[in-house]
């Protein structure tokens, strides 16, 4: 066990991390020449005031007209990004292993209040599964890369949860939990889990687009 | 037949009963430590005198110390951690930190012993 351990949060832990690092780099410089190459002229309209204007409106629930339009989605959406972010950030296991390593230490949600967040994720997982097979539209542009990132999102989630309340054999479910949550790490560069931070440009662009340019709004 | 062996025997009774809080350690199974106030996890399994049989622990050196000196703890008398550690510092280790660090380094230099949240802060 301790062979194991040593190795999942030691080799395997830089390897994860590294590739998710160096991979949002790669990307964002890549999108960055790509955006040169092929439409020069929009970088020239990106404006900083509108770009926060626009993520800012859009990070409001039920502000934009696209938020209002499936209230069900909006609220598991908001509820799903906020959990997803914050459980594995300020979850106390988490932090005191920051401590450990790197003797660095922050605010910690309460065990009890992050189990709850870890279930609301689960949950908003579930439920956009059963949109993507139910709502006719979302099935029409799901494919099975589709399933297996909400699988891969899912899977540190539904270990933690296990390995927390100590559900099935211990030892098993930690160091799933680990691999699981490095994979997801790993992977986050290159599939659609990158509009992680892709999505503030995607926004900043429409943001910049339709306020210098068209002078409306984008919401 | 003479009052005094009773008083004799009582005295030891006395000086027995006095001296057995001293070994209190024998009657430790688990640490749950009051001073972090409301627990987060369940007590850490932790047989005192049961587990420094098993691991071969020779002298209380390894876990009970007074301080640092050149990196390395000098001996001291084996009292609460949290006498010297406490929970929020800026200078110094920590209360959780220092259990976590002297429990698990050793255990992780053995490649014997638990190292996983679980594993110490066992459910019941
Ligand atoms: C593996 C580490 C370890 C070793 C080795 C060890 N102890 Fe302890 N001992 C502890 C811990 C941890 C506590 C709990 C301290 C606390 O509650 O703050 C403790 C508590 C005690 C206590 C009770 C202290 C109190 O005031 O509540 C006594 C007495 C004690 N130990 C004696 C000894 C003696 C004597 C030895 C050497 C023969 C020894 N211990 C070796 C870890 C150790
Ligand atoms: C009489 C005071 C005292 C007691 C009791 C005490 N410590 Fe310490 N300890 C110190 C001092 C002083 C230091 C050095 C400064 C620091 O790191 O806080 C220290 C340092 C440490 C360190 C860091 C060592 C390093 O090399 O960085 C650990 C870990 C630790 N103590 C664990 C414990 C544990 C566990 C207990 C209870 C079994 C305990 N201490 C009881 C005074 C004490
Ligand atoms: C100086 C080294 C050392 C320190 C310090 C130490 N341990 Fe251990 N511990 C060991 C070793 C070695 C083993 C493995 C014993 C075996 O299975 O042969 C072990 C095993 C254990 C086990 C499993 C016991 C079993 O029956 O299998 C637990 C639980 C444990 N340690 C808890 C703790 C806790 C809690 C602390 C801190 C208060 C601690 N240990 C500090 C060396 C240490
Ligand atoms: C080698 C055994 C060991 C391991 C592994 C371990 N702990 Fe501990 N932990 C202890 C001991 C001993 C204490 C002090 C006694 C107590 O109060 O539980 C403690 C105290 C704590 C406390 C403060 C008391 C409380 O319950 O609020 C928290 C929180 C905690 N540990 C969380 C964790 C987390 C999270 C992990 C995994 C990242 C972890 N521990 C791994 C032994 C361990």
């Amino acid at each position: 066990m301790v062979e194991i351990y040593n190795f999942v949060v030691g080799p395997l832990a830089w390897v994860g991390w590294g590739i998710f690092v160096v991979g949002i780099i790669y990307k964002l410089i890549y999108m960055y020449s790509l955006a040169r190459a092929k439409d020069y002229s929009s970088l020239d309209y990106m404006s900083l005031p509108f770009s926060l204007r626009s993520i800012f409106v859009w990070s409001i629930p039920f502000y934009a007209t696209n938020w209002k339009r499936n209230p069900a989605m909006t609220v598991a959406t908001f509820l799903f990004h906020i959990c997803l972010i914050a459980v594995p950030v300020f979850l106390l296991a988490h932090v005191v292993l920051w401590q450990k390593f790197f003797g660095i230490t922050w605010a910690t949600l309460p065990d009890q209040a992050a189990d709850y967040m870890t279930l609301a994720v689960i949950a908003a997982c579930v439920f956009f599964g059963v949109r993507r097979a139910t709502d006719l539209r979302a099935r029409y542009v799901t494919s099975y890369k589709d399933w297996l990132i909400l699988i891969l999102v899912a899977s540190p989630f539904v270990t933690g949860f296990l390995a927390y309340h100590q559900i099935f054999n211990y030892k098993f479910m930690i160091i799933l939990h680990i691999v699981s949550g490095l994979a997801w790490l790993a992977l986050i560069p290159f599939t659609r889990l990158s509009h992680m931070f892709l999505g503030l440009f995607t926004r900043a662009y429409a943001g910049s687009e339709f306020g210098k340019v068209r002078h409306v709004k984008d919401w | 037949m003479s009052k005094k062996p009773m008083i004799l025997i009582l005295a030891a009774a006395a000086v027995l009963l006095f001296l057995l809080p001293a070994f209190s350690q024998e009657d430790i199974k688990q640490l749950a430590d009051p001073a972090f106030g409301q627990a987060q996890r369940p007590a850490a399994v932790f047989d005192h005198d049961a587990h420094n049989e098993k691991a071969a622990i020779d002298g209380c050196l390894p876990c009970h110390h007074q301080g640092v000196e050149e990196g390395r703890f000098v001996e001291g008398d084996p009292v609460k951690c949290a006498d010297c550690h406490e929970v929020k510092t800026a200078e110094g280790t920590p209360l959780m930190l220092a259990y976590h660090k002297q429990c698990e380094d050793c255990h992780l230099e053995k490649k014997k012993g638990p190292v996983t949240c679980g594993e110490c802060h066992k459910r019941p």
